[in-house]
């Protein structure tokens, strides 16, 4: 009998000890799982119509397994980067010749982003070192800038090239097109964040690709890709295609109109 | 209240868009000429892409210049003969005016040779007519209005081939200065996507001596056509013709062209003439001071699409 309880005792003591070592097993790994980003945009596509004047696109996601006691703690930075489709651009420099300012040199680049969004929780050079930037492409430094072979006059050193891809990033900005916002991005809990990215009228119509870069402590942890697609619809889409199908049709049809239009106010207005 | 452009891909003001139609118009009804030169740079002063800002002047100046040549027409003050020889010219010039284009372009040099023509013909024109308004009307100031008479002062052009009876001007002379003209003027519109009615109604008073009842008449006819050309060229090659953008200007245009072709009737010639100088002067400067002064920003994007 003391035999009996004596192993009953020890049994349980055994069974104690496994669940007490495998639930520290489990809070162990709890505590050194890696985190990692999931995130999402607000809507894949939007429609560009007759009334479209810009639009916000809400860009929001998680940190599994947070490690943030909470959400102003500070411990995850989340850089943020929506950018539109990259096109050709011709930038060119005015010079004065003879008294006259005239546009003399002119860089062509191949391609660049003719959108470029950028937001996050704090200054990008305070979250992450510079080579990581330049290699993920964050910044308008670090923007994919391809200089194209082919151009008539050319700067040929390093320091004026560099000028020519200041003024890119100048120039868009005041187009409302290339847009860095410190701090937009906010947690809202341990692991939920959220930005609103603002895209202007003037956007060029094409796929916007989001991505979401998440920092702790200057190391990259993970990034999650989404894309956004702005597409003509409705009536805008219709002129759009005609005028670019059947352009000798698009270009009859406005004259037809405007000289209907200048017939009927002469006969309207006529006074005899 | 806005609407989308859907060539230009960007939203405009409806109400400034067809305020500016209706100015340009009442001013292309006043002085009998397209208002090119003043829409195609208030377009892109207000935003709208210079390329798409030339091509959709085109089709408000079809649209102005087909009301004010009706009402002209109607009251017999078209020379049709005179303005077809103009616009065979015109067609030829502006075919040669759109390869000049693409070749500067290619050679990078198309926006000095947009401000510099400006500068110097608008200059040189409004120059030109302010001076000879102004003598006109102190001429008729000081006679008590009989107009000055000028006689064996084109010699050259009586000495041409190919001469032409234009019953309507009241002229016999040779086909070819009108013929040049007008060639002139559809190559100075495919270069500055203008009608070149401010060049025109000079060239038809000083150089063809036309009478001045049939000038803006004439004049609206040539600027009709070669203006229906460009629309159609520009919408085909450069797909630059704003449908939306242009039903705004030529709504707010038509109606403007009715009003100032109504006011022309309260005006003597030579006032106009004065009133249509100054207003090509003041672009001429604007044009001059944006080439003089230093600007605030040396870096612009050029067009990315080089046509070929």
């Amino acid at each position: 009998m003391r035999v009996g309880q004596f192993l009953l005792r020890l049994s349980l003591v055994v069974w104690l000890c496994v669940v007490a070592s495998h639930g520290a097993a489990i809070a162990g790994a709890t505590a050194t799982l890696p985190e990692a980003i999931e995130a999402d945009v607000s809507a894949r596509s939007v429609s560009v119509q007759a009334d479209f004047t810009g639009t916000e696109i809400v860009v929001f996601g998680t940190v599994e397994n947070s490690r943030q006691p909470s959400a102003e703690a500070g411990t995850y930075d989340i850089i943020i980067v929506v950018e539109g489709t990259s096109v050709p651009h011709v930038v060119r420099r005015k010079s004065n010749l003879g008294g006259l300012w005239m546009n003399t040199t002119s860089v062509r680049f191949a391609s660049l982003p003719s959108y470029y969004a950028i937001a996050s929780t704090r200054p990008i050079q305070d979250i992450a070192e510079l080579p990581i930037l330049t290699q993920n492409q964050i910044g308008f430094e670090h923007v994919r800038m391809v200089k194209s072979g082919s151009g008539r006059t050319q700067p040929t050193d390093a320091e004026d090239l560099a000028e020519f891809r200041d003024a890119v990033v100048r120039l868009k900005k005041r187009d409302g097109l290339y847009i860095q916002s410190d701090y937009a991005v906010a947690f809202v809990g341990r692991s939920l964040f959220r930005t609103t990215i603002k895209v202007p009228p003037n956007v060029p119509i094409g796929v916007l690709k989001a991505k979401v870069y998440l920092f702790r402590e200057g190391r990259l942890l993970g990034e999650y890709k989404s894309e956004v697609a702005l597409a003509r619809a409705g009536i805008e889409r219709v002129l759009h295609d005609v005028a670019y199908r059947h352009g000798l049709l698009y270009g009859l049809g406005v004259v037809f109109f405007a000289v209907a239009a200048g017939l009927a106010s002469a006969f309207a207005f006529r006074r005899e | 209240m806005y609407v989308y452009l859907p060539i230009a891909e960007l939203p405009v003001q409806v109400p400034l868009f067809l305020a500016l139609g209706c100015m340009v118009g009442f001013l292309s009804g006043l002085f009998g000429v397209g208002g090119g030169f003043l829409l195609t740079p208030l377009m892109i002063f207000l935003g709208i892409p210079p390329a798409v800002a030339v091509g959709t002047s085109a089709a408000h100046i079809v649209a102005t210049s087909v009301s004010g040549a009706v009402t002209q027409y109607r009251r017999n003050n078209v020379d049709l003969k005179m303005g077809g020889v103009m616009l065979a010219g015109g067609v030829i010039g502006t075919i040669i005016g759109v390869e000049a284009v693409r070749l500067l372009r290619k050679a990078g040099l198309f926006d000095v040779t947009v401000s510099l023509t400006y500068m110097i013909f608008l200059g040189v024109v409004g120059t030109l007519m302010l001076i000879e308004s102004i003598n006109t009307w102190r001429h008729a100031q000081s006679t008590g209005g009989k107009k000055r008479k000028k006689s064996g002062q084109h010699s050259f052009i009586d000495g041409l081939p190919l001469k032409m009876r234009f019953q309507r001007s009241k002229l016999y002379m040779s086909a070819i200065p009108p013929a040049i003209i007008g060639m002139f003027v559809g190559f100075m519109a495919a270069i500055m996507g203008v009608g070149g009615g401010f060049f025109i109604i000079p060239a038809m008073i000083y150089l063809l001596r036309m009478p001045t009842s049939v000038v803006v008449g004439t004049s609206l006819f040539q600027i009709l056509f070669v203006a229906v050309l460009a629309t159609i060229l520009q919408a085909v090659q450069n797909k630059s013709v704003d449908v939306v953008l242009a039903t705004l200007l030529i709504t707010g245009g038509v109606i403007g062209a009715q009003i100032g072709a109504m006011s022309a009737r309260r005006f003597k010639g030579e006032e106009l003439r004065g009133l249509l100088a100054a207003l090509v002067l003041l672009v001429a400067l604007r044009v001059a001071y944006d080439l003089v002064v230093t600007p605030a920003e040396l870096f612009n994007f050029g067009p990315s699409q080089v046509p070929k």
